[in-house]
């Protein structure tokens, strides 16, 4: 499981949970205010609380789960990417054609004005639209996403490897080359690798030769290599 | 490898595509029954209390009328009077709304006005306008109170306070007398008839002096017990029931009332 497709599964759950306690978006101002939450528009005018749920506003955060959950769930093909990319990008246009459904069926100007027994009264409201900070988080999502399509999620780079050991159990792993652990090294098949301070013993039947990382790793996989093969899943490795 | 996983995704893709594109008509399809309209209901509104007509000028007071929840402050606004064109500035005293519009000659001949007019304020923390038109009866106020008095060798001389919107005729005095405030009391003089004794008062604040012979050439029944005040008693009550004619521009009207006065005399022994 790739560090970059959890970072993207951590953004999608941030957004929601922190959508619930704070509005994406919302016109606020002293009497009138209109916020959106994942339930829909909670406007408040006066004394009086109402709330709108438009259907997109389900959409948007289902889609934003799905965005951060795909990657984990289907790990084998990077089309897995492609289409949580897809999902981040639908959910940040439900959002906006929600937005959208504010600006026309619940649109403001600022102002309300009702009758009295002999005559009327005008009261201001003036409301300061603001874009809350959940949407932010979802534009980092669809950010994310997209940059995990380019890099197959693997922009963090390798990783530095102190132990020799860890990185020849590291290359047998992805390739689904059985091992053991045996004291202080690997074992595959009939040779062993065995760390000695910071050299890399080579045991053979015959014979124990010193080497370096790389003949080591090679010697491994070629004896790996001989047992029937496996198939096995390698993290975005397909088309 | 059992499924292509490019064919996977081209199908999720055009159907999470389809879902939102439905889910986008669907909510404007269903937009006019969510929706909701609100109105304030019970806001507070202004109306003319009352038109007081007074020889120092009209006082126009605007209740302010809070029937639910909601608190309006005034703060400002102005009234306009519809019949005579007037237009003023409204102050705010202690949450009381008055217009003073000055007084002028059109007043004293209305019997009602219209009042209409905008107060500025804030409504539960918003600025708010409440605007009205009222049709309001008036009250001309005209005071006329006795000021002082004095009494000396059959000689009545009283000052009358006179405060009144038009001109008046104070006069004729019916049946007045002069008492000592004891028990019993004594009377200094008393008169039974009509003392056809006038004094005019233009409109405004004045004060005006009626002089009177107390005699029996006032009438055949007057009754005079003392030239000056009684020795041995200092307190004295004037009874002066009084007519008043008032001269307003659609005819004179006549009103009769009663004006007392209970009056010290310095120094009476």
């Amino acid at each position: 499981m790739r560090v970059e497709a959890l970072l993207q599964f951590a953004l999608a759950i941030a957004y929601v949970v922190l959508w619930v306690f704070m509005p994406a978006w919302s016109i606020s101002g002293a009497n009138y205010s209109i916020s959106l939450m994942p339930w829909g528009y909670v406007v408040r005018f006066f004394s009086e609380t109402h709330v709108i749920p438009p259907p997109t506003v389900y959409a948007v955060w289902l889609f934003a789960i799905g965005a951060g959950l795909l990657p984990l769930v289907w790990r084998r093909s990077r089309y897995s990417l492609y289409l949580a990319t897809l999902f981040s990008v639908l959910s940040l246009s439900m959002l906006m054609d929600t937005i959208l459904f504010q600006q026309r069926y619940l649109q403001f100007h600022g102002y309300t004005i009702a009758p009295t027994p002999n005559g009327y009264i005008y009261v201001s409201l003036p409301a300061k639209p603001t874009l809350g900070l959940p949407t932010y988080i979802l534009l980092a999502l669809t950010i994310l996403s997209i940059f995990n399509v380019i890099t197959r999620a693997r922009w963090l780079g390798t990783r530095v490897i102190e132990d020799p050991i860890v990185a020849v159990e590291r290359v047998l792993k992805v390739l689904h080359i059985e091992y053991s652990r045996v004291e202080g090294g690997v074992k595959v098949g009939g040779i062993k690798i065995i760390r000695r301070d910071d050299s890399l013993l080579l045991v053979n039947d015959h014979r124990i030769d010193e080497v370096d990382l790389g003949t080591a790793i090679t010697e491994a996989v070629k004896v790996g290599l001989k047992q029937p093969v496996s198939v096995g899943v390698v993290d975005y490795g397909e088309d | 490898m059992s499924t292509n996983p490019f064919k996977t995704t081209l199908l999720i893709s055009i159907l999470s595509i389809a879902i939102a594109l439905t889910l986008i008509w669907g909510t404007a399809q269903t937009a006019p029954n969510l929706i909701r309209y609100s109105t304030l209901s019970n806001a507070p509104y202004i109306k003319v209390e009352s038109i007081n007509v007074t020889s120092n000028g009209v006082y126009i007071r605007l209740a302010l009328i809070n029937n639910g929840s909601l608190v309006f402050k005034p703060t400002g606004g102005w009234v306009e009077i519809v019949d005579t064109g007037q237009v003023v500035n409204v102050t705010v005293i202690n949450g009381t709304v008055i217009a003073k519009p000055p007084l002028t000659p059109q007043w004293v001949s209305l019997a009602s006005v219209g009042v209409k007019g905008i107060v500025s304020g804030v409504l539960n923390g918003s600025g708010a306008y409440i605007a009205f038109f009222d049709v309001v009866p008036i009250h001309v106020i005209n005071t006329i109170g006795i000021a002082d008095v004095s009494y000396a060798d059959c000689v009545l001389n009283v000052t009358l306070s006179v405060d009144t919107v038009v001109p008046v005729v104070i006069g004729p005095i019916i049946n007045m007398s002069l008492f000592t405030v004891s028990t019993p009391g004594y009377y200094v003089f008393e008169t039974i008839g009509i003392v056809n004794t006038t004094v005019y008062a233009p409109a405004g604040s004045h004060n005006v002096t009626l002089t009177i012979q107390v005699s029996p050439v006032l009438g055949r029944y007057t009754y005079v017990y003392s030239c000056n005040y009684l020795s041995g008693f200092s307190k004295y009550t004037l009874w002066l029931p009084i007519g008043v004619t008032y001269m307003y521009p659609t005819g004179n009207v006549t009103s009769y009332t009663l004006l007392t006065k209970t009056f010290v005399v310095g120094g009476g022994s």
